[in-house]
């Protein structure tokens, strides 16, 4: 049996986003919540709605930017894509990221 | 950066406002679209499916909240939505609206108009650069104010480093000038000033040149009777019409002819506001030469400097003072120690107005402070009250879903948009009363657009705002609304009523204050109104003169031709006067009656030529004391017969018969004046006159006086008095003008007044304060009365089912009044309780403006309660009327 899925830790959920959007290019909100649904495997707890707060805060911020575009059922939808500088805040984020699971890890192995 | 872009943003999200709602609708259903499809590839029917997606989504209205607040400016999005439900609130009850933005007004008006005045008189600087260099040296003698006499000034002046440039001051309101050859003079308004006068306030011209060291020189150096004159920028509009060939004009003052040099800047007044001279002229070559000489007289008002770059007041008083001392060293009469230079802040120029004006400015500010908190608390008690009316309301609001917070925030800003009212129409009362209140205490600016006075109106609005915004918002807390939710608001807990009570008795307390500080007032105008003054001050028309004849000044004795001539023109004068239609007396004199001059001269007893105390001095012509309603009591008056050959005879009062005499006879007896060509010939007394008031109302003792015939005076006439029929004033001060000119040219009137004129004008501080305390006391006790009825009205509307209740178990409805009218009773007792001790103090504060009344004066106390206690009971009284009609089948149906 899988173990019971988990919550979305604090601040990670940016870090996710920016990453999918720098993977598979621009994106509407469904297309972000299915992509990392699908790459947690289910072992995520995701309210999809959650991250229309996440993407106004990383627009606001300029990490990433807005379209408009049209969705596959024909109607209009914001298509998100990364920016230059959402890709330098991703790579920090993420090298950051490595380090403190680096250390967790080797704080429970010991 | 990120914080900035972040922010700009939140504004144009803002700006867009519900733009962003649709766009975040459209993005929801999109979302949801997709995942209603995704679910039905996986086989669930479609119903079930959309379902699913919902849960997957989440709560879409929480995240919209969230999404909301995340995006744009949610404190201001708010803050216009609580604007918008004051709004209506107020647009619903006018009445409510009006009374209290009425209120504020009155409050914020007059603190602000208050302020502004004050300002103008003590705060603002000199419209110069650099105001606070400038400071002012107060010469003292053991620590009370002595005079700088100008040559020690001089010396002072060469020696000294502590200060950039300093100079003397001497103001002329009266200088008698001719416009190039002008056949008739006039007065102008003037400054004799050092030539340093300019560049020490760092002034600069605005056409030719301003005076200079060269142009105060003496006139042997400067090489003969010309000088330099600089006219106001006023001065030169008003006269000259702007002509810029007014630099070709001259100015003739007595023998010296004087070039006009330059026109003063626009925007500058000169060394004191309050004061606009329209000429500056150089002080030493105008002066005389014996004045300017003398160690024993001084003429100049005061002494300016400017600090030296790097120096400090207390730097530049300790080194002034060294030196001072050591320039008296060289007089072996005095002892250097007991004197030292005081250095203050001169950067509100000359303190004459304002040392006549603190005290009672200080006095009128705090009382308007009084009024705006009165204004204010009841603006609070409104609102408290009509806030327990509305816990209802609230307490629905707050079942909503409506946090406390959000609830207070609403009510805090109700407060603050009624106090945002107020002061929009307070500051239009401010522009209105400004000018007027100004013009009672002097003639210079009161300027409202001066960064102070916004900062003060700006506080008063914030104090309006916190007091009757803060205050009933903190009452809503979760108690009253759960206990207003189950008591369905019929009934309210008690505390809320105690705040308002609290406030009502202490608007009470703050009205008794300022109603027993009119009080005081008023009984020491009519204590001065009772004073008998020793004459007859009704139909006495005063004229201020002076003779402005060439020949003779200051300290010159005057030749005996010269003074026979004068003799016989002073009699001419006398006599025509008298020969008015309308006149019942009249007379010439030196001095006069309340001519706001005191002058003392050593009186010497030949008899006794070491015994020389000083009396007060004047000389008259024969029917004096008839024009002025005195009694002779015994022995004569100065009569016709009394000419400057005859033998020289004067009259004295009682105070001087009993000072200088004892119980011996006074008559026959002798005095000579200690004055140049006066000494060896003394006068004898041939009457003795009732004592009399000389030149001020508050003079407790009379001083020992002397007259002495006019046509044996060393001096010149300067005051006029006729005693004319009833009405016939303004008639005959035209002729008696007439007269004078006709008489003589030289005889110039500089004013012309009644001698009641002259004793109101010495109660003018004492009825300006009565006036405004009275004004802002009936304000204050017109605010506590409202403040109290909308309580008492209240409380009567809370209790309606009680009182009915009371009424069917058989209470008399004269029981029902009694006991609301008690209730208001209560609360002035309280207030009074209260606002004894304060009003106490108050008076103590106003004890310089009291005259024959005691600071704590039970009469006024008692009348202030009275008076307090009667308006609460008409406040009370409608209340009352309506408890006791109260139907009791109607009241307990009610429920």
């Amino acid at each position: 049996m899988n173990p019971p899925p988990s919550e979305v830790p604090y601040g990670t959920l940016d870090l996710m986003v920016l990453k999918t959007l720098q993977v598979m290019g621009a994106l509407h909100g469904y297309g972000i919540a299915r992509r990392i649904e699908q790459m947690a495997e289910g072992a995520l707890a995701l309210n999809q709605g959650t991250i229309y707060p996440a993407l106004l805060r990383l627009e606001q911020k300029g990490w990433i930017a807005s379209e408009w575009g049209t969705s596959e059922t024909n109607r209009r939808a914001r298509f998100y894509s990364i920016t230059r500088a959402g890709r330098k805040q991703l790579a920090a984020e993420a090298d950051t990221w490595a380090r403190t699971v680096a250390m967790v890890n080797r704080l429970l192995e010991e | 950066m990120t914080a900035l872009r972040v922010l700009a943003m939140r504004v144009k999200a803002f700006v867009l406002g519900s733009r962003n709602d649709r766009d975040l609708d459209d993005d929801i259903r999109v979302h949801l679209d997709l995942l209603t499809q995704e679910y039905v590839r996986r086989g669930l029917s479609s119903e079930d499916a959309y379902a699913a997606a919902r849960r997957a989504f989440g709560g879409a209205e929480q995240m919209k909240e969230v999404y909301r607040d995340q995006r744009g400016l949610p404190l201001i999005d708010g803050l216009v939505q609580d604007l918008r439900y004051a709004g209506r609130m107020f647009r619903r009850d006018p009445g409510f609206t009006a009374v209290a933005v009425l209120s504020l007004a009155m409050g914020i008006g007059a603190s602000t108009a208050a302020f502004s005045v004050f300002n103008g008189v003590m705060l603002r600087p000199l419209p110069v650069p650099d105001a606070g260099r400038l400071v002012l040296l107060e010469p003292q003698r053991r620590g009370t104010q002595f005079i700088l006499f100008n040559p020690i000034f001089e010396e002072l002046r060469r020696r000294q480093r502590t200060l950039a440039g300093v100079f003397a001051d001497d103001d002329r309101p009266f200088l008698k000038v001719t416009v190039d050859d002008a056949a008739s003079s006039s007065y102008v308004r003037s400054s004799l000033v050092s030539g340093s006068y300019f560049s020490v306030l760092g002034v600069s011209p605005s056409l030719g040149r301003l005076l200079s060291e060269r142009d105060d020189q003496l006139p042997e150096t400067s090489g003969g009777e010309s000088c330099a004159a600089v006219i106001s920028h006023q001065f030169w509009v008003r006269r000259f019409q702007q002509n810029a060939d007014v630099l070709r004009r001259t100015l003739r003052v007595r023998d010296m002819l004087c070039a006009i040099v330059g026109v003063a800047p626009q925007g500058f007044i000169s060394h004191q506001g309050g004061y606009a001279p329209d000429v500056w002229l150089p002080l030493r070559p105008l002066t005389d030469r014996k004045l300017l000489e003398s160690r024993s007289m001084a003429f100049f008002g005061g002494v300016m400097g400017r600090l030296a770059p790097g120096v400090g007041m207390r730097q530049a008083e300790t080194e002034l003072t060294a030196l001072y001392q050591q320039i008296l060293a060289a007089d072996a009469e005095t002892r250097p120690a007991d004197f030292r230079i005081h250095v203050v802040s001169g950067a509100q120029g000359f303190d004459h107005v304002r040392r006549q004006f603190s005290t009672s400015l200080t006095i009128v500010l705090a009382a308007v402070g009084v009024v705006l908190l009165i204004a204010s608390a009841n603006v609070a008690t409104l609102l408290l009250g009509r806030g327990a009316a509305r816990l209802p309301e609230l307490a629905t609001r707050a079942a909503l879903g409506a946090g406390r917070l959000r609830l207070m925030r609403q009510l805090v800003t109700e407060g603050s948009l009624l106090a945002a009212l107020g002061a929009v129409l307070g500051l239009a009362l401010a522009w209105i009363a400004t000018p007027a209140l100004a013009s009672l205490v002097w003639t210079g600016d009161a300027v409202l657009a001066d960064p102070r006075v916004i900062a003060v109106a700006i506080g008063a609005t914030v104090l309006a705002a916190l007091v009757c915004g803060v205050l009933p918002a903190l009452r809503v807390s979760d108690a009253t609304l759960r206990a207003s939710m189950a008591h369905d608001g019929r009934t309210t807990t008690s505390h809320g009523q105690r705040l308002t009570r609290t406030l009502v008795a202490a608007q009470l307390a703050l009205s008794l204050v300022l109603v027993t500080a009119a009080g005081l007032l008023l009984r020491t105008l009519l204590h001065f109104s009772g004073i008998d003054p020793g004459f007859r001050p009704e139909h006495v028309v005063m004229l201020d003169v002076r003779d402005e004849k060439p020949g003779s000044s200051f300290g010159r004795v005057d030749t005996a031709e010269q003074k026979a001539a004068r003799a016989v023109l002073y009699r001419t004068v006398d006599e025509r006067l008298n020969a008015l239609p309308g006149v019942r007396a009249a007379s010439v004199s030196w001095l006069g009656l309340f001519s706001r001059q005191d002058l003392w001269l050593p009186l010497i007893d030949p008899d006794r030529p070491d015994s020389r105390p000083e009396g007060r001095v004047d000389y008259v012509s024969p029917r004096y004391f008839e024009t002025m309603g005195m009694q002779i009591l015994r022995g004569r008056g100065i009569t016709d017969r009394d000419r400057e050959g005859t033998e020289r005879v004067a009259v004295v009062n009682e105070a001087l018969a009993r000072a200088r005499f004892g119980g011996d006879e006074t008559l026959g007896r002798r005095l000579a004046i200690k004055y140049t060509g006066e000494q060896e010939r003394p006068f004898t007394i041939v009457g003795v006159v009732r004592d009399s008031k000389y030149n001020n109302l508050r003079e407790l003792r009379t001083e020992p006086m002397m007259w002495m015939p006019i046509a044996q005076a060393p001096f010149r006439m300067s005051s006029v008095a006729l005693r004319v029929e009833p009405h016939a004033e303004a008639a005959v001060a035209r002729q008696a003008e007439t007269v004078l000119k006709q008489t003589d040219g030289h005889l110039m009137v500089r004013e012309i007044t009644t001698l009641s004129a002259q004793l109101h004008r010495n109660t003018a501080r004492e009825r300006l304060l009565l006036g405004l305390s009275s004004g802002f006391g009936s304000l204050a006790v017109l605010l506590a009365g409202v403040g109290l009825y909308g309580t008492l009205a209240y409380a009567v509307r809370r209790r309606t089912r009680e009182i009915g209740i009371r009424l069917a178990f058989g209470a008399r409805r004269r029981a029902v009044l009694s006991m609301i009218l008690s209730d208001a009773l209560k609360l002035v007792a309280l207030g009074i309780g209260v606002g004894v001790p304060i009003a106490v103090a108050g008076g103590y504060s106003l004890r310089a403006f009291l005259f024959g009344v005691a600071p704590v004066d039970p009469a006024a106390l008692a009348a202030a309660c009275a008076v307090l206690a009667l308006a609460a009971l008409v406040a009370a009284y409608i209340p009352a009327r309506r408890a006791a009609a109260v139907d009791p089948v109607v009241a307990l149906r009610w429920e």
